[in-house]
């Protein structure tokens, strides 16, 4: 390699570069769900559509699981109402769902049936359809049940479970797919930290992490009955694991008693660490690696008893959002120094709380408050929408879910993933496609 | 070479940022997004060493016959066959800065690595067109000059139809997308995601890379793991 060749090259790459930019490329704000996988592009401006993968109840609408659109754009017509539904055949325990590596389909999972349903949601962003249905998940992979986190890799989805059909038990691991559908691999967890529950990569360190919840025997409980049996409630997962992404292979196993969930990596190149809540023991944690390379635990908050579930980042790292399923509050934390966290804002959502989701802009946040059929609480079921004006969370609007079932987790949709990029590209928006970092 | 890359980024990052006309909060998210641009060009990581993990098979792919610079036709398999295979889809004229060109500087990168590993008769490079109007091969070799590509061991091709390259872009999983302007006219830009694949012999992908995991060090490591398999795949007939 010739210093002096590659130099010109990269001049030449770097004018054509920068002709693009003054052609408007370089545009508006970025916003779209900070927790998704790294290797989804993001949406560029307003979110059109939030996706909410809904429990089906028995007499309400057709009593199946669905997908519905809520129209997110506030200059809709439609906006803050559920504009389209999709049903699938059955209730599956609707849980978690993601996109693929382009967007074009959204995956959605049934912890009880094990059911994976994928829907196309690019050839109208508007009305997902559905296209294809995985029956096959606990023959596939050898005895993974319950899928949870759909997590987008270059050309396949990373699925993690958590449980097994032998026992059900917390015993479980992780399942690859090609986009296509076609079961690939599945890795067990290591038997000295069997649970599993979310899992999420940071592709500058090529570093995995994965959480720990429980099996389906405690998960398809009826809670009140789960929280009286001692011996059951000692069957949820204590650890985090820190994997080599790239091998696939456990490098560290970290104790965070009392059932890690959520995992969000920093957003910042230069921010090595994570967050997690722990359901049974009300802490806010961090995970963050140590000068010497190796990977710690550490409480930076007491939540209380009030069963922390869905936590979310903001863009700049500067913010965690917990959602606290007991109290139906969504609290902000204040990370600024990741190593404490303090509480700075708290918003009474309703009787009880379970998904939250920061956009990218950092601007608005979004909650639903449905978690599992057996231990949710009777109640109105909702999408709310709040936005951060003078420094204070202003709820901008509720949509009732109370016709269509139980709203579970959200994903942010944009017609500019539609078909030949349906929407006219307004000038200034940046239009192309790419793999954001994290 | 991985100083170039970062060069690349920040320089790049700053021409964005100088240039951009946005409103305040929308000039604080493009700063945002810069950080997040040098972080795909900075990967803190040392790839694990090959041979020490697996890649299973993602999904096979068929060869399909595209034109190479000297418009002939051409099977992929034909130029593929017996070596591993690192295939990406570009354009020419794409102006993203994590996207073709970031594609074809890390190409070019791993390109001098196999020389200098002596893999040059084991591996190759394929790029081809998304464009098959405007990159013809005589707008294919330009580029392929300008990133200095080795037409022993990194070929360009275009498709000869829309059609042809459909059926391509359907076999690798890539997708592509026209862009228009507010009047419906085409803008000449593609939206697509960024996409490298490592086919084996057999035509197997075995690994896709995109942003952030496109390091040459690590797609070379994963061609060794591929080439030092014991019981290597049937391989494709011609």
């Amino acid at each position: 390699m010739h210093s002096g060749d590659l130099k010109t090259r990269l001049l030449r790459v770097l004018v054509a570069v920068i002709l693009a930019v003054i052609g408007g490329l370089v545009g508006s704000a970025a916003a779209d769900e900070t927790c998704q996988s790294p290797f989804l592009p993001k949406v560029t401006g307003q979110e059109d559509y939030i996706y909410v993968w809904t429990l089906g109840v028995k007499g309400v609408a057709d009593g199946n699981d669905s997908i519905v659109t809520v129209d997110a754009n506030p200059k809709s017509a439609s906006s803050g109402k559920i504009i389209h539904r999709a049903p699938v055949t059955g209730r599956h325990e609707a849980h978690h769902a993601g996109f693929t590596d382009d967007r074009r389909f959204l995956w959605a999972g049934g912890l009880d049936t094990s059911q994976i349903f994928i829907f196309d949601v690019g050839s109208n962003p508007a009305q997902p359809r559905l296209v294809k249905k995985i029956s096959t998940f606990v023959k596939d992979t050898g005895g993974l049940v319950g899928p949870h986190t759909f997590y987008a890799l270059p050309g396949r989805m990373l699925i993690s479970a958590l449980s097994n059909a032998q026992d059900s038990s917390g015993r479980t691991g992780l399942a690859e797919y090609s986009n296509d559908g076609k079961f690939i691999r599945t890795i067990w967890m290591p038997k000295e930290a069997p649970y599993g529950y979310d899992v999420r990569v940071n592709v500058n360190l090529n570093r995995m992490l994965t959480s720990s919840f429980s099996g389906k025997k405690n998960y398809m409980r009826p809670f009140g009955d789960l929280v009286k049996d001692a011996e059951a409630m000692k069957q949820f997962g204590d650890s985090v694991i820190v994997w080599d992404f790239h091998a696939r292979k456990p490098l560290q196993i970290l104790r965070v008693p009392g059932a890690p969930l959520e995992l969000r990596w920093a957003l910042l190149p230069n921010h090595h660490y994570a967050f997690t809540s722990t359901a049974l023991t009300g802490k806010l944690v961090l995970i963050h690696q140590q000068e010497d390379g190796k990977w710690a635990a550490k409480d930076i908050a007491d939540i209380g008893a009030t069963i922390p579930v869905d936590i979310s980042i903001a863009p700049d790292d500067s913010k965690v959002y917990v959602n606290t399923f007991m109290d139906g509050t969504l609290r902000v934390y204040d990370v600024s120094n990741p190593f404490e966290g303090k509480l700075i804002e708290q918003v009474k959502l309703g009787e009880m709380a379970n998904m939250v989701s920061s956009s990218w802009d950092g601007t608005r946040v979004y909650a639903t408050n449905s978690l599992l059929s057996q231990w949710d609480k009777p109640g109105d079921y909702w999408l709310k929408g709040y936005a951060w004006e003078g420094g204070k969370l202003v709820a901008k609007f509720t949509t009732d879910f109370n016709p269509a079932g139980r709203a579970h987790i959200m994903n942010f949709g944009s017609k500019v993933f539609g078909p030949k990029a349906a929407r006219p590209a307004p000038s200034g928006e940046r239009v192309s496609a790419y793999a954001a970092p994290r | 070479m991985r100083r170039g890359l970062r060069a690349f980024a920040l320089l790049a990052g700053v021409a964005g940022g100088l240039l951009a006309t946005a409103p305040l909060s929308a000039h604080e998210a493009l700063s945002l997004e810069d950080e997040f641009v040098k972080g795909v060009f900075s990967p803190a990581f040392t790839p694990p060493a090959a041979g020490s993990y697996e890649l299973p098979a993602v999904k096979r792919v068929p060869g399909v016959v595209l034109k190479d610079l000297a418009g002939r036709p051409v099977s992929t398999r034909h130029v593929t066959a017996g070596k591993v295979a690192v295939v990406s889809f570009i354009y020419t004229t794409c102006p993203e800065r994590l996207g073709c060109p970031l594609a074809s500087l890390a190409l070019q990168e791993l390109q001098a690595k196999l020389k200098d590993e002596g893999l040059s008769r084991h591996a190759m490079l394929l790029s081809i067109s998304f464009d098959p109007v405007r990159d013809t091969p005589g707008q294919l070799a330009k580029y392929a000059r300008i990133y200095g590509a080795d037409p022993r061991l990194w070929r360009f091709m275009t498709a000869p139809s829309e059609r042809a390259l459909d059926h391509v872009l359907d076999s690798y999983g890539q997708d592509r997308a026209a862009v228009y302007d507010e009047q419906g006219r085409f803008t000449g830009r593609y939206r697509h995601v960024l996409k490298v694949f490592l086919v084996d012999p057999a035509g197997y992908i075995r690994n896709v890379y995109s942003a952030g995991f496109l390091v040459p060090d690590l797609v070379l490591n994963d061609i060794k793991t591929v080439l030092g398999e014991s019981a290597p795949r049937e391989v494709v007939r011609r």
